[in-house]
Order: structure tokens, then sequence, then C-alpha cells
């Protein structure tokens, strides 16, 4: 390996360290979301620099230009920033908050053909001549004509002895995914657990796609009526009303009926702050008794509102106990929001 | 190399020596991107010690190029021989533009006086100091070198410019005692090993200050007095003789990349041939583009202007009483301007030439000043000679190596106006005091009050 290469590694791998030293804090840093869409992550690290002495604001422009210093080039300047890949990012993410693998369920539709050379042909480029094989024909060849002798077994291969890899396209079942965010906007939710729940859904969102490149999302509001909207309104609105959990998974249900589940690995999500309407417990308990051996993970967070304690949270997990596809987490500030996601996430 | 590039590098040397320019051989090699970007990285040289921040750079020089936001045309190295790189691709007049530009360089290392000093062998230097450092991440861990580099090259730039050539019959030279072989300093502790250690009292009561008066040279200072490692003190030697080896560079910017475009232009405009006006003109713009700050342009402008000067007799006492309209219309006809362009590359660096040379006429004449502006004139050119001082960084002194009888090192920043950048000083101070296992301070300005920030105390 040349020095430099050396060097380059030994840097990649300060700034992955850097990375996984400071998930925690990117989890909740808002301006990173922003970015993500690009594919590609900028994270101001000043740890990726040699600090030195140098003057603290830029020797500014004169009247005879500016100056060496203004140009980046000069002593200062900026903090660097480190530029990820974005599967890299969660990647490091996921391993500094060890956040499970998910496991595709079901084989999926067939979507996608890979090409790979597991064939032989007769034509081909240099490259990917089989020397074996051709030998192999040759050897045939000169057994069948009688030009073989055992004293000499030299083999002349010709050109009809010639054999080349061939690729062959294999078709590969591909895993789809759909992931439904359900939350509830009873008067109940302030801005700070907005906040929390779109960070939430920000993180599951890519990290199951990280895993299901073909991802689909969908978006429910609901207080006692369910309805869809779209991710920006998702993340926007506020309504008033009371609260009936039931009637959003009553909607989930007709929903994922377009996802069959032989096909799909079925996500949802639900936000809530737990306060549901006394007589509407059973029946949303019921609806979810019917959704959950179809989905991949249900995902309860529970976010503590401004007047108490909810108590769906208690009820779930009295009424259906530790089952494989239920998560439910309370959330009350950021800084349960590592174990949450990685509890929502089937860790 | 190509022959025909070789047929150029040959006629262009003949020119350039027929012209006066003295250097010694140049050996050109054309390389690709990804090894210019290495070599760029590297600051010219194929090999250096291990350390990330050379990755990093590479890393950029690499993106750089890729995105097309600016390409490296050639490189040049001061050593004996010179040598150079050419980036493989470029077309025949840009790679005969650029071996011109690189036999001036060559004649600049030569023959200005900054140049004096610095090792000729620096390539040899270089490997040495990778094998040093390799050899010691071998013994003590990769990872406990690095952690020391890392604080050392923080302290990189704590160095005095003027070291080289500072000799001094007393003070701390004579703490050496006579009949020690003198070699490179990273070598002097194995070629002459201390006979025995200093014994704490008779240290204790050395009438003498430490330092002796207040130094710049402070990475040569921990050196020889903290309390570290021979390996430590090793690499801080390297780092320091790097950072020396560069400083020139760094000094005379302007002045080098004006020299070299003066010459560039003057030897390769008669051998054009009308096809190749149009790319040379191009190429010229590019390089000469008014845009921020671009030493190539500054340098060749105020190299010409020094030589129309000088041929039409523009200086003496008699010419400088004039007011600013009459020296315009001044001529009295010497022809000394080429003799005055070489007097000028041997004896100055980028703050005595523009200190010297950038006058209010050349000013208005660049437009790089209305003529409103004129009585701002000096203050514009004190602003800018401020920021070349000391290659832009501040200048900061180690006073006292005992402060308060306690062993701690005290610093003073030499401030001038401008305050220090806090996040990245204090870090340096964190440094130094892992360094010298002692309390750090440094007095300075800080909003506007004198201020003594300080580590481990």
């Amino acid at each position: 390996m040349r020095p430099i290469e050396r060097d380059l590694l030994r840097f990649k791998e300060i700034v992955r360290g850097e990375v996984k030293k400071r998930a925690r804090e990117f989890l909740t840093r808002e301006e990173l979301f922003g970015q993500v869409e690009g594919g590609v992550v900028s994270i101001p690290l000043p740890q990726l620099e040699v600090p030195k002495i140098v003057y603290g604001e830029p020797l500014g422009e004169g009247p005879l230009g500016a100056g060496p210093g203004a140009e980046g080039l000069g002593p200062g300047g900026h903090i660097p920033v480190a530029e990820l890949e974005l599967e890299e990012f969660l990647d490091l993410m996921g391993e500094a908050l060890r956040l499970p693998r998910l496991r595709p369920k079901g084989e999926g539709e067939v979507t996608e053909e890979a090409f790979r050379h597991t064939t032989i042909a007769r034509k081909g480029p240099r490259g990917l001549r089989h020397v074996r094989r051709t030998l192999k024909e040759s050897l045939k060849r000169s057994l069948l004509s009688g030009e073989y002798r055992e004293e000499d077994p030299r083999l002349v291969p010709e050109r009809e002895d010639l054999r080349y890899k061939a690729p062959k396209a294999k078709p590969r079942p591909h895993a789809q995914a759909v992931v439904l965010f359900a939350l509830d906007v009873s008067g109940s939710m302030r801005e700070e657990e907005l906040r929390l729940v779109k960070t939430l859904s920000f993180w599951i969102t890519l990290w199951i796609r990280r895993h299901f490149p073909r991802l689909e999302r969908r978006y429910l509001l609901h207080d006692a009526e369910a309805w869809e909207v779209s991710e920006e309104e998702f993340f926007r609105a506020r309504e008033g009303g009371g609260t009936r959990l039931s009637s959003a998974l009553l909607l989930a249900e007709e929903i994922l009926k377009a996802y069959p589940e032989a096909f799909y690995n079925r996500y949802l999500y639900h936000f809530s702050d737990g306060e549901n309407w006394q007589g509407d417990t059973p029946l949303a308990l019921e609806v979810l008794g019917r959704l959950l051996p179809g989905l991949a993970l249900y995902g309860y967070a529970q976010v503590q509102g401004p007047y108490g304690q909810g108590r769906f949270l208690s009820e779930l997990e009295e009424a259906l106990g530790e089952r494989e596809e239920l998560r439910a987490v309370e959330v009350r500030g950021r800084e349960d929001l590592p174990p949450a996601l990685r509890r929502l996430l089937g860790g | 190399m190509r022959k025909e590039l070789r047929y150029w590098a040959e006629r262009l040397e003949e020119r350039a020596r027929e012209e006066g320019l003295t250097f010694p051989p140049v050996l050109f090699e054309e390389v690709g991107p990804e090894e210019m970007a290495m070599l760029a990285a590297y600051g010219g040289f194929p090999r250096r010690y291990p350390h990330w921040r050379f990755g990093s750079e590479y890393l950029r020089q690499r993106e750089v190029y890729r995105y097309g936001l600016g390409r490296i045309y050639e490189l040049v190295v001061n050593t004996v021989p010179v040598h150079a790189y050419l980036l493989k691709g470029n077309t025949l007049l840009a790679q005969k533009l650029v071996m011109a530009h690189v036999y001036a360089h060559a004649d600049f290392f030569a023959n200005n006086l900054a140049f004096q000093p610095t090792p000729k062998d620096m390539l040899d230097e270089m490997a040495h100091h990778a094998a040093y450092v390799e050899r010691a991440m071998e013994r003590h861990g990769a990872r406990s070198v690095e952690e020391f580099l890392d604080m050392a090259l923080s302290l990189e730039n704590l160095i005095d410019p003027h070291a080289p050539y500072i000799r001094r019959p007393e003070g701390e030279e004579e703490e050496r005692p006579q009949g020690r072989l003198r070699v490179r300093p990273y070598l002097d502790p194995y070629v002459n090993p201390p006979a025995e250690p200093p014994k704490e009292a008779e240290e204790g009561a050395s009438p003498r200050p430490l330092p002796p008066r207040p130094t710049r040279d402070i990475l040569g200072f921990l050196a020889r007095h903290a309390p570290l490692a021979p390996w430590q003190k090793g690499i801080l030697e390297i780092i320091r003789e790097e950072s020396l080896y560069y400083a020139p560079q760094a000094a005379t910017k302007i002045l080098n990349e004006g020299w070299a475009t003066y010459w560039h232009t003057r030897l390769l405009l008669p051998l054009l041939t009308p096809e190749e006006a149009l790319e040379f003109a191009e190429l010229q713009a590019g390089l000469l583009a008014a845009h921020g700050f671009n030493p190539y342009r500054l340098g060749y402008f105020l190299l010409q202007e020094v030589e129309e000067r000088w041929d039409k007799g523009r200086f003496g006492p008699e010419y400088e009483a004039l007011p600013l309209g009459e020296k315009l219309r001044y001529e009295r006809p010497t022809g000394e301007g080429k003799r005055k362009l070489f007097q000028v590359r041997t004896v100055h660096t980028d703050i005595s030439f523009l200190e010297e040379f950038l006058t209010p006429e050349f000013a208005l004449g660049q437009r790089l000043l209305a003529l409103e502006d004129l009585p701002r004139f000096p203050e514009a050119k004190r602003a800018l000679l401020f920021r070349l001082t000391n290659m832009g960084y501040p200048i900061v002194e180690l006073v006292d190596a005992n402060y308060g009888n306690r062993g701690e090192l005290y610093l003073e920043h030499l401030y001038e106006g401008v305050e220090l950048d806090l996040r990245r000083t204090k870090a340096v101070l964190e440094n130094l005091h892992r360094l010298w296992s002692r309390p750090v301070h440094l007095k300075t300005v800080v909003g506007g009050r004198e201020t003594l920030l300080s580590a481990g105390a």
C-alpha cells in the first residue's frame, strides 16, 4: 500500500470513530434532517484538524484586495467538515446506537434481475476466457482425433476449443416494505412532543429504508376520527378533540390491505399520549389483535403529554403481553430517544 | 519523459541561462492527477511520516480535481537537483509554459537569500523523518506516536523563521560542551549522548534565566528542555526542521510566483506559433485572474513595474521628491531595469518587496485603489503587510520557563490589534501543557482586555 493510502485510511477511520462517538448528539440534530435527502451527510468535526494558534477573525479585505487569509488557504479558516455517504453514516449510527438489523420476512416479489457469470459460452472477451474449460475441450478433441500422446501431453487449444465465462440473468427476490405512521393529534400533544415524534419517525424511516430500498410510506392523523395525510401535513398538523386510538388502527387495517403480507414487510408506528377514551380501548385492542400477526412490527410510542400519564401503554402490555411483533415504549424527553429508537426497531 | 518535452525542456533551459538565470539541474517528471494530489498533500515529496492529516489533504485535493474546482499544473520542490512534476495530459503549450515557470522557480530557490539556509537534500531528509517516525511507531505503538504527533503538530507554527540565521556566541548555544559532533538535531542524542543527567540542585541554582531572552523558537526550546522521551524530542525536532524548511516558501510566495510568471512570459512569447497564441493568452488570463488575492498577479505586475521604473530612471531622491502627478511623467532613461530585477529576486521577501515597491502610483495603475481612496493608502498597505507578517500567524514568544519559580511556561502573544481564535488557542495550550507537564500560560488580549490564558493551572 502506498503511504498516502495508509494515511487516507487512517483519516477515514478517525472520521468514523468521531461520528460514532457523537451519534447520540446527531440523533437530535434537526439540521441534519434536510441534508439526508441528498444522499451525502456533511458533519462539522473540529476534531479533524490540528489546532494551532491563529487569529480569531479573518484578516479582512482591505482596499488592496483580500489577504491570503481570506482564501481559506492561509492559517485559520473554518471548522473542517466530514462528508459521508448516507449509507455509511447510517451504518455508523446503527453501530453506535446498537440499532438492530431488520430481517426481511417472506420472499417478496421478484423485482430484480442479478447478473452473475455462471455459464459457459463459446464466444466472449479474452479477459473472461475460462482456461480450465478450454483445456478440457482441447484434451477431448486431441483424444478423439488421436493426436494425444502420453509421452508428450501438450495441448494446443484451437479456436473451437475456446470457452468463456458468460453472464446469466438470475431473478432475485427483492424484499419490499411499507411503513405506516399514525399520530394522535388530540389537543394534548405540544410542540416539544411533536418534535420527539418527528425525530423518531425520521430515523425509523431511514433505518427501515437502509434495509428495504423500496420502502413505501403512508401517514395518518387521528383524534376521534382518522384520516390519511401527506408527509408534510403529518408533521405540521395540529387538531383538537378527543382520542380514539381504534380509529387509526382501523384505518391502518384498511390501508394495509393494499400491501399483501406475503410480499411486504409491514411496519406500523403509532404515536400518542395514551389518553384514550374510556370505552375505546377494548375495540383498539381487538383491532390490534387482528393486525399483529400480519405485521413485521407494531411500534407504539407513548409521548408524555402535559396533563399527566396516559394509560394505553400499560393497558396494551397487560392485554397482549410480550410479543415478537409488539414494541411499546414511553418517551419523556430527548434522553429517552436512543433506547426508544432501538426498541421501536425491534431491538 | 517524452522526447518532445525533453526537446523543449532543453531549449527553454538554454534560453533561461542566456537570460541570466542560474539554477541547478531540473528533473521533470510527468505524473497523473492522483499522484499529483498525493504529492501536493505531501508538500511536494514522495514520502512523509505517517499522519492522517496528509490523508485528509489528499482526499481534498482529489476532490478539487474531480469536481474541476482547480488544477495543479505543476509542483516544484526546493532540492538539488530541483524536482518538478508536470500534470500528465496537459497540452504541449501548457507543459512548455510550466517548464519555463519551473526554471525561474529553480533560479529563485538557488539565489534568493531566504532560501540559503534550507537544506538541499530535503528529499532524503523527508524520507529519513518518515523512517524515524515509522520506527517509533513500531517500538512505542502507532497510536501513542500518533497522539504525540497530533500534539506536536499543533505547535508547528511556533518556530522562529529567522532561527537559521541566528548565531549566538553566548546563551543557549554555550550549553553545548566543546567537542560535540554537529549532526542533525534528531540524531544528536544518539551521536552525543548526555554524559550524565544534570543534577537537580545545579539546575535549580542556575542564575541564568531560561530562556536567556524571549524566544519564538518554542518547538526548539521544548525539544531541548521538555521532560520527554528521546523519540518524542526527535519528533519535535523533525517537525521544527520541516516547518523551517517550508517557511521561506510561505514568506516569498508573491515574489517567487511573480518572478516565475515574469520569466515564463518572457521566455515563451518569442517562441509562440500563431496557433498557440490564443491558448497562451487563455492560460495567462487564468493565471493572472483578478479575483481575490492572487499572488501571481500581484507579483508579476509589481516586478514589471520595478523593471519599467528602473528602465526609465524613476528612482532616487530626485524622483521620490516629486508630487504624484509628475512622477508618472518623469523619465530619465537608464536601462537599469533588468539588473534591478535580479537584485530584487536576490534580496527580498514578500514583506520587504511590497514595503519597498508597492506605491500609490502602482495601486492606482492596477486599480487596486480608487482615486478617492488615496488618503487611505498607507493604512491599506499596512493591513496587507500585516497579513503577510509571520506567514499570517500571530507572533508568540516564550518569555519564561520557570514562571513564578514553579517551572511553569509563560508565553506572550505580541498583540497587534487582532485577537486570537480562542477555541483553537486553548486547545494548543492544553497540548503544550501535556508536553511540558507543568502549567502553561499565555498572555494575550481577549475582548479588548489583557488576559492570561492558562492550561493545567
